[in-house]
C-alpha cells in the first residue's frame, strides 16, 4: 500500500474532521425540530443528508446497543410475521420485573438448539457467542445503559427518543434525586429540541408522577400548554409517534386543568383535541363530563382514579389499546367514568 | 511437506509486506483507534467501559479482516503479474508448496498486524482503566484462528479471479456469511423441506462468526469457552483453510504462467 494510500487515508480523516466540525450550522436542516413527513424530508442539502444519516445511524446504533446492555450481550430480535402466524412465542421476561419493553415477541438472534438445523456448528456458536436460554429472562439494571443515552444525545442532540427513553430510565430511580436528574436531562433535550412534543409531554409526565403523595399539576401545565401550541401549529406535519404524544398531551392537559378547576380552558382543549382526534373515547368522555352528561370519578376522588404510565414505550401503548377496548365495552355503562391517564 | 520451502516463502511474504509498508497502514489504523478512544474519553468514560470494549473488539475484528483479505488476495496474482513466479517455480518446489508457503506468509502478516492492533487497542483501553478478563486471551486466539480461514478463502478467490474481484467477493463472504447463516436458519425453520439445502449451503460457507468471542469478552459474567470448543475451532480452521488450499491448487496446478 503506497504513499498514495497513506495520503488518501490522512486526507479522508482530515475532511471528515472538517465536515464533522461544521455540522452544527446545518443541524436544523438535517434534523428539523418538527420532522416533516413526506417528500420534504429529503429535500435538504446533500451534505446535510449524508452527515445527518451518519449521526442518525450512530445514535440509532447506540440506541440498539442499550438493548444489548439490558440483556448482558445476548442479541435479541423480534419475531417475524411468519413466525407469529406459525404460533411461535417469544422468550418473555421475568414477571417480577417492571417491564421496560415488550419481550413477549422477541427471541434470541442465535437460535436455540431446538430451532437450529446446524448441529455442531450451532452448538459451537451457542458456546462462543454471548448466548443463553432467555426464557422468562431477567434484565440487567437499566441504569447501566444510561451512559449510552448520554453519549447518543451528545452525538445527536436531535435524537428525541434518546432524551425521552433516557429520562424514563432515570425515573426508575424512585428517589427525589432520580426525578431531578431525569428532569434536568429532559430540560437539556428541550434546549436542543424546543418544539419536540415528545419531550414536552415527558417533562409534564414527570411532574404528574406522584411524589410524596401529590402530583405537581401547576408545574406540568405550562409544558402541556406549550406542547399543545406546537402540535396545533404543526399538526399536518407530525409523525405518527408525535401524533400519539399529542393525543396523550390533550388528555393530560384536560385532566390537569380540571384538577385546577380551569374548566373554561379545559373546554377549549377538549374541543381542539376532538377536532384532531374525533374518534378518541377518553376525549369524548371529557366532553360529556364537561356538558354534564356523565359524572367523573375524578371529581369525587381524584388521586385514586388517575393512573400514570410513562409514554413512548410499548407497554404504554398496549395499556392504551386495552383501555380503549375496555372503554368501548363500557360504552353503555352509565354515570361513573374512570379516567386512565396515559 | 516441504517445510524449508514454506518457511522461505512465508519469509518472503513478510519481507514484501514490510517493503510495501503495509504495516504502516496498520500503524495508522492503530493511531485512528487511539484517536477515537481519546474522543470517547472527552465525553467521559464513566460507565462506558463495556461500550469501549465492544467498540474495541468490533474495530479490531473489522480491521484485521480487512488486512487479511487485502494481504491474501494479491499474493498469487502479483507473482504472475510481476513475472516473479518463474524464478520461484524454477526452484525445487511444487505449485502446491508455493500456495502453502504463500498462505502461511499471509497468515503471519495478518497475525502480526492483528497483534499490533490488539496491543494498541489494549493500550488505549488501559489508559481509561478498562479491566480485561481471561477470556480476552481466548478471544485473541480464536480470532487468530478465524483469520486463517479468511486468508484461506481470500487466496482461493484470487486464484480464480482478478485481485479486485477476489477482494470484493472475499469482503462479501467475510462480512455477509453470518447474515446468510441467520437467513438459512430462519428459512429452514419456516419451511422444513428446505433444511437439506440449507445444510449444504451452510457447510460450504465459512463459519467466521464462530471465531468471534467478542460478545463474551465484552460483557460481564460470561465464563471461559470450553477446551473442546477451542479444539473444534482449531480443527475447523485447519480443515477449511486446507480445503481452500486444495481448491486453489485445482486451478493453479494447470494455470498457464
Amino acid at each position: 500500500m503506497s504513499k498514495v494510500g497513506t495520503f488518501l487515508a490522512t486526507s479522508s480523516v482530515a475532511v471528515a474532521a472538517v465536515m464533522g466540525a461544521s455540522t452544527g450550522s446545518i443541524r436544523d436542516e438535517v434534523n428539523p425540530p418538527i420532522k416533516l413527513v413526506g417528500l420534504e424530508a429529503h429535500d435538504s442539502h446533500a451534505a446535510a443528508s449524508i452527515l445527518g444519516q451518519f449521526r442518525t445511524s450512530a445514535s440509532s446504533w447506540l440506541f440498539l446497543h442499550a438493548d444489548l446492555y439490558l440483556h448482558n450481550g445476548v442479541e435479541m430480535r423480534p419475531l417475524t410475521d411468519d413466525e407469529i402466524k406459525r404460533g411461535r412465542k417469544g422468550v418473555g421476561s421475568n414477571p417480577n420485573e417492571q417491564k421496560l419493553h415488550d419481550d413477549a415477541k422477541i427471541v434470541t438472534v442465535v437460535p436455540s438448539a431446538r430451532d437450529d438445523f446446524r448441529g455442531i456448528f450451532g452448538d459451537v456458536e451457542r458456546t462462543t457467542t454471548s448466548y443463553k436460554d432467555m426464557t422468562g429472562h431477567s434484565h440487567n439494571k437499566p441504569t447501566d445503559s444510561l451512559p449510552l443515552f448520554r453519549l447518543m444525545t451528545l452525538l445527536d442532540p436531535q435524537f428525541v427518543q434518546g432524551w425521552t427513553t433516557g429520562s424514563y430510565i432515570m425515573l426508575w430511580d424512585k428517589s427525589e434525586d432520580g426525578f431531578h436528574k431525569a428532569l434536568a436531562f429532559l430540560q437539556e433535550g428541550l434546549k436542543h429540541n424546543p418544539k419536540s412534543i415528545d419531550i414536552l409531554t415527558e417533562i409534564a409526565a414527570s411532574y404528574l408522577k406522584e411524589r410524596n403523595g401529590a402530583r405537581d399539576f401547576d408545574s406540568a401545565i405550562p409544558y402541556l400548554r406549550r406542547a399543545r401550541t406546537v402540535a396545533a401549529e404543526n399538526f399536518e406535519h407530525l409523525s405518527e409517534e408525535e401524533r400519539e404524544a399529542t393525543l396523550k398531551n390533550y388528555r393530560r392537559l384536560a385532566v390537569s386543568l380540571r384538577e385546577l378547576q380551569l374548566l373554561g380552558e379545559e373546554r377549549a382543549v377538549v374541543i381542539e383535541g376532538r377536532k384532531f382526534f374525533p374518534e378518541d373515547i377518553p376525549l369524548d368522555r371529557f366532553w360529556r363530563v364537561l356538558n354534564g352528561e356523565i359524572v367523573s370519578d375524578a371529581e369525587i376522588n381524584p388521586p385514586s382514579v388517575i393512573k400514570l404510565v410513562p409514554g413512548g414505550t410499548k407497554p404504554a401503548s398496549e395499556i392504551e389499546s386495552k383501555d380503549a377496548q375496555q372503554d368501548s365495552h363500557q360504552e353503555e355503562a352509565p354515570v361513573r367514568v374512570k379516567v386512565r391517564f396515559i | 511437506m516441504n517445510f524449508p520451502a514454506y518457511r522461505a516463502l512465508a519469509r518472503c511474504v513478510v519481507l514484501e509486506s514490510l517493503r510495501r509498508k503495509d504495516l504502516w497502514v496498520v500503524a495508522i489504523l492503530g493511531f485512528v483507534i487511539l484517536l477515537a478512544s481519546s474522543t470517547l474519553g472527552f465525553f467521559g468514560f464513566k460507565g462506558l467501559e463495556i461500550f469501549a470494549k465492544d467498540m474495541a473488539v468490533t474495530v479490531l475484528g473489522m480491521f484485521s479482516t480487512i488486512i487479511a483479505i487485502l494481504t491474501s488476495c494479491r499474493l498469487v496474482p502479483d507473482e504472475v503479474k510481476n513475472r516473479t513466479l518463474y524464478p520461484l517455480l524454477a526452484r525445487p518446489i511444487t505449485r502446491l508448496d508455493l500456495l502453502v508457503g504463500k498462505l502461511i506468509g499471509a497468515v503471519v502478516v495478518t497475525w502480526i498486524s492483528f497483534l499490533m492492533l490488539a496491543a494498541l487497542t489494549a493500550l488505549a483501553l488501559t489508559i481509561f482503566h478498562v479491566k480485561f478478563e481471561l477470556i480476552m486471551v481466548q478471544y485473541l486466539l480464536a480470532k487468530m484462528l478465524g483469520l486463517v480461514v479468511v486468508c484461506g478463502f481470500s487466496m482461493a478467490f484470487s486464484v480464480y479471479m482478478t485481485p479486485s474481484a477476489s477482494a470484493t467477493v472475499a469482503f462479501l463472504v467475510a462480512f455477509g456469511a453470518p447474515m446468510v447463516t441467520r437467513g438459512l436458519v430462519l428459512a429452514a425453520a419456516g419451511n422444513p423441506s428446505l433444511t437439506p439445502i440449507c445444510k449444504i449451503i451452510n457447510t460450504v460457507l465459512p463459519q467466521t462468526s464462530l471465531f468471534d468471542l467478542g460478545g463474551r469478552a465484552v460483557y460481564l459474567g460470561w465464563g471461559l469457552v470450553p477446551v473442546w470448543v477451542m479444539g473444534f475451532l482449531f480443527a475447523y480452521g485447519l480443515c477449511y483453510s486446507g480445503a481452500m488450499l486444495f481448491v486453489s491448487w485445482l486451478k493453479f496446478r494447470r494455470q498457464a504462467v
